[in-house]
């Protein structure tokens, strides 16, 4: 037995190697870099000061610092879970066809998900611009005239959200394929001979055996909108950058732009603390819901 | 194998199986499909409108009047992006980069995950931390790092240092993680009983069962690599090197209005991937399916 | 035997003499941020050095994103000596640049020796290439903001003088006259960029240069006390075109241009950089009114314009040694386009080059000769490490000038919190 153990550990060993040297490398190493620069006066590239913990106290009296903070928060609150729920959503819908019907309109969900960034932003900007946007007939059917979504503070960040959701909801969708497709259609069968409805199958049934797949997005999805830049930094270009601000926004600007790395990396190390803290609750919070 | 074959049968079968719910026509479900399909359209309508676009000549895209089909099609914007770039050579580049990235990724994430969902190992809890860790680091934050560890390998401009950095990919060890732990033990138990060697378990037993996932996920990771700009962007500067996304947005041949040119160059980036997608959206549907129905 | 054994040797001989005869050329690996009309433009100028330099220099250009991802590429390449061996450069951000380790320092002997020199260039251009009295860009063009007009509506609304030019538009009240005039046959009459940073930058610096503001302090102070009131009125005068609708509310770069492209507004203010637009659109038949352009109008006490100048400049390519041949090319290329910049006037700039600027040529050169006077009177950016293209004082103007524009804040709260703001970060 013990022999037998020695070598399942030498396996394992052998199967995570290629991650140790990876992430060693590319991970751990610079990411205790990172904790090490926030205490320097060190620009983008090249060595600096140790100024101890000088760059923490500015960012917390940094009034651009904790816009950030907020904005990430609200961006998050606006598409983590309305991703979540529309993903499974579209997949219980898409799951109910079946063939070549089921191939398209799955296809038409997916395409988004493939597209790289600038193209998503170029397509909607596009969309909603504000003289010959084809959404604008809509906005001004409701509104009286026509908006330019981007440049109004209030709508920018829901905005943002909403080609966020249309873009990546892919990827939920498929997880939640799969997710579905695992649960036994005996159980339905049985349901549907009680003459359960549709919304009480749903409850009783699907909810709770795809719980596991639903905690799985909404925790993934936490983290990836925690982290958001792409979509906030194309469709900000061009207006007001500072009141919709996001974390790795601000990083960016500080660390490139401004030359600042040492202040940068304190900043990143706060956004990975909060990520960190964010995730732990989480988990607890949908542990404790899936032992309900 | 039979055990899948009746369990797809089955899944057919359930629309059938759910529709017996109220007898007679299912309105219900009449509607709930109706509402799928103008879902669909909806969801799909920004790309139809970005296509669409792109096949216009400028002065049209500016006109005050919506026009569903263009009234003049035309490829100029198209043409403008291919005469004058490099776009063949970006493609190369993206394409061996993005191959790279997935096949590496795919086996450094199977492999690390199987041990960590089926090995006892001391450490394992370091490991599993480390790489929730990394999941929550932001890139930005890494980047110049990486930046100046490739460029003291002598990587920088080459395909291997664009490929290195974007093998941090934690999602794919979780995921997987999350499908091997689900596979039934009694797999690996009649295994062990049979001296299987934890390499034949893991590629007889464990990776065929989650064919699906990995196709799924050899998706995802091709896409994000393909269309990765940042640390691309980054790791080269010659117009040689580069890949698609970041290559495009050198297509600028004109200030003033330039709608048309700027989608036509966005579309060409995705046009590769898009393409592949719909050819193989069949097999990639019918290998979750699968998965899914081994599971049980 | 023998034979082939000779003739391979004689073969791979004048191979390597001709390979070697062919290296003799000495490539220079060129960097710009340069697309849109004045890029194409650059491009022909390029392929014309390469043409007459055919055996001896090669430029290899590439061409980058204008803005932030050029000026962090040329970072982060030159520390690792990826550099370009020569690139533009705007020499508003030369003090980043200098500060960043970005750049290398240009001597002037060498200069010199290429005939580049102080007197061949207007004197704040040539100081604006420098950093502590050190020279590291070498300028190439003035580009500024212009007054684009649509000759046919001005014309309708009696604002054309004799000379066909307009006239009554100096004086901020009688500019604000003339739009109600034009009101008459534009629904927009002045199409300008009210969203972002660029264009609003560059209308006020020019208002505030007009009444002798001084944006930035010796102490390194902004907004210096005398300034606020005059930098409050050029917002508000900026804020009074949007509000009594003769500028459209929140509109970006891309749309202001198409707006009077298409023939919607009569008056455009926008950069230099727009003629060749104007220039093609009207060659093939698509622009549909007659165009011109003036500087723009003095709306305070005297002319004065924003200013801003490309010029080359080279990195400083951490750990690589730059040879003499390759110093020499660098130095050609350099001075070849000063001495060849007339054609790159055709991008609508102003030649940096005092010759080529006093030339006959130039100077008959149109829509140019009738602006170039703004070369006179023209206002460089602040010397700051927070100014400059794609700088925190860019940022200001997004987060404080332009909304100021669009009403969502006061002119003296957009004043008050950019000084607040940029002096914070000047800390």
């Amino acid at each position: 037995m013990i022999r037998n153990h020695r070598r399942e550990i030498g396996i394992a060993y052998l199967l995570i190697l290629p991650f140790v040297l990876t992430y060693g490398i590319l991970f751990l190493w610079p990411t205790l870099q990172m904790v090490y620069l926030s205490f320097t006066d060190a620009p983008l590239i090249g060595p600096g000061n140790w100024i101890g913990l000088e760059n923490y106290v500015e960012m917390f009296d940094d009034r651009r610092f904790w816009t950030a903070v907020r904005n990430t928060a609200y961006f998050v609150a606006l598409t983590v879970i309305p991703n979540t729920l529309i993903g499974l959503a579209i997949a219980m819908m898409v799951s109910r066809l079946k063939g070549w019907q089921q191939s398209i309109i799955l296809a038409m969900f997916f395409l988004p998900y493939i597209l790289p960034v600038s193209v998503v932003y170029r397509i909607w900007n596009w969309m909603f611009n504000v003289q010959f946007g084809i959404l604008q007939y809509p906005i001004s059917a409701i509104a009286g005239e026509s908006i330019n979504v981007f440049r109004t503070q209030w709508m920018f960040m829901p905005a943002v959200a909403l080609v966020t959701i249309w873009w990546t909801c892919g990827f939920n969708i498929l997880l939640f394929l799969a997710g579905l497709r695992s649960i036994s259609p005996d159980i339905y069968e049985a349901a549907s001979l009680d003459n359960a409805s549709r919304w009480t199958i749903f409850r009783r049934i699907t909810w709770p055996l795809i719980w596991p797949v639903t905690a799985l997005v909404l925790t993934i999805q936490l983290i990836l909108q925690l982290k958001i830049f792409d979509q906030v930094y194309l469709f900000v270009q061009g207006g007001r950058p500072d009141p919709s601000m996001v974390m790795v926004q601000y990083i960016y600007s500080v660390a490139f732009q401004k030359n600042q790395g040492g202040y940068g990396a304190t900043i990143s190390v706060a956004l990975f603390v909060i990520v960190i803290v964010f995730s732990v609750l989480q988990f607890q919070v949908l542990r404790a819901r899936g032992e309900k | 194998m039979s055990v899948a074959e009746s369990r797809t049968t089955a899944l057919a079968d359930d629309t059938t199986a759910r529709g017996r719910i109220t007898k007679g026509l299912d309105i219900g479900g009449l509607i709930l499909t109706l509402i799928t399909v103008i879902f669909a359209v909806l969801w799909a309508f920004p790309l139809y409108w970005g296509i669409v676009t792109s096949l216009k000549p400028e002065s049209q895209v500016i006109s005050k009047t919506v026009e569903f089909l263009p009234r003049t099609w035309t490829i100029d914007a198209y043409w403008s992006a291919f005469v004058n770039t490099m776009i063949g050579r970006w493609y190369l580049n993206s394409l061996v980069t993005s191959v790279g990235v997935t096949i590496l990724t795919l086996l450094i994430s199977a492999t690390t995950a199987y041990a960590l969902s089926q090995l006892r190992f001391p450490g394992r809890k370091v490991i599993y931390y480390m790489i929730l860790a990394s999941f929550m680091v932001p890139i930005a934050a890494l980047i110049v790092n990486h930046f100046i560890l490739m460029a003291q390998f002598g990587l920088i401009n080459s395909w291997l240092g664009v490929i290195f950095p974007q093998l941090i990919h934690p999602v794919v060890i979780i995921v997987y993680k999350n499908f091997f732990d689900s596979v039934p033990k009694e797999f690996r138990e009649a295994a062990k009983m049979d001296s299987a060697s934890e390499w034949r378990i893991f590629s007889r037993i464990y990776l065929p069962m989650n064919w699906g996932i990995t196709t799924a996920l050899a998706i995802v990771t091709f896409i994000g690599a393909w269309n990765n700009f940042l640390w691309p962007f980054l790791a080269v500067s010659r117009p040689e090197m580069m890949n698609v996304a970041v290559g495009i947005t050198q297509v600028n041949d004109a200030f003033g209005v330039a709608y048309a040119r700027e989608l036509a160059a966005a579309i060409l980036a995705a046009l590769l991937v898009a393409v592949l997608y719909l050819i193989f959206q069949r097999r990639v549907t019918q290998a979750i399916m699968l998965s899914a129905g081994v599971k049980g | 035997m023998k034979n082939i054994f000779k003739i391979a040797m004689l073969s791979s001989v004048a191979l390597l003499t001709l390979g070697a005869a062919a290296s003799a050329k000495e490539t220079v690996v060129w960097w710009d941020f340069l697309s849109g009309g004045d890029g194409v433009r650059m491009k022909a100028l390029i392929e014309q050095f390469n043409a007459e330099h055919a055996d001896t220099i090669e430029i290899q250009p590439t061409t980058l994103e204008w803005g932030t991802p050029f000026y962090t590429k040329v970072q982060t390449s030159a520390a690792i000596g990826e550099g370009p061996d020569v690139m533009t450069y705007h020499l508003s951000r030369v003090p980043l640049g200098v500060e960043s380790g970005a750049l290398a320092q240009i001597a002037t002997e060498d200069l010199a020796g290429v005939g580049l020199s102080a007197d061949t260039f207007p004197a704040a251009n040539w100081e604006a290439g420098q950093s502590d009295g050190a020279q590291y860009a070498v300028p190439f063009d003035i580009h500024s903001i212009i007054l684009y007009y649509n000759k046919d509506k001005l014309a309708e609304a009696g604002l054309l003088g004799e000379d066909g030019k307009p006239t009554g538009l100096d004086g901020a009240e009688n500019f604000m006259a003339a739009l109600e005039k034009l009101k008459a046959n534009s629904e927009i009459p002045l199409s300008v960029q009210t969203s972002g940073d660029g264009t609003p930058w560059r209308v006020f610096y020019s208002l505030l240069g007009q009444q002798d503001g001084v944006f930035l302090g010796e102490d390194g102070t902004f907004f210096p006390d005398e300034t606020i009131p005059k930098a409050v009125a050029a917002v508000e005068t900026m804020a009074s075109w949007v509000e009594a609708g003769y500028a459209p509310a929140l509109t970006e770069y891309e749309n202001s241009v198409a707006l009077f492209t298409s023939g919607e507004s009569a008056l455009h203010l926008n950069g230099v950089w727009e003629v060749p637009t104007m220039t093609d659109l009207a060659a093939k038949g698509e622009l549909g009114f007659e165009w011109g352009a003036i500087a723009i109008p003095t709306f305070f006490d005297h002319p004065a314009t924003w200013a801003d100048s490309h010029g080359f400049a080279i990195p400083n390519n951490v750990g690589k040694e730059v040879s003499a041949e390759k110093k020499a090319a660098v130095l050609e290329v350099i001075s070849w386009f000063n001495k060849n910049s007339l054609a790159w006037s055709d991008a609508g700039h102003i030649p940096a080059f005092t010759p080529v600027r006093d030339s006959e040529e130039f100077k008959t050169k149109e829509p140019n000769a009738t602006y170039s006077i703004l070369a006179d009177t023209a206002v460089f950016d602040p010397k700051s490490t927070l100014a400059g293209v794609a700088s925190p004082v860019y940022d200001a103007v997004a987060n404080y000038i332009a909304p100021a524009m669009n009403g969502e804040m006061t002119a003296q709260e957009a004043i008050d919190e950019m000084k607040a703001d940029l002096q914070d970060q000047a800390d």
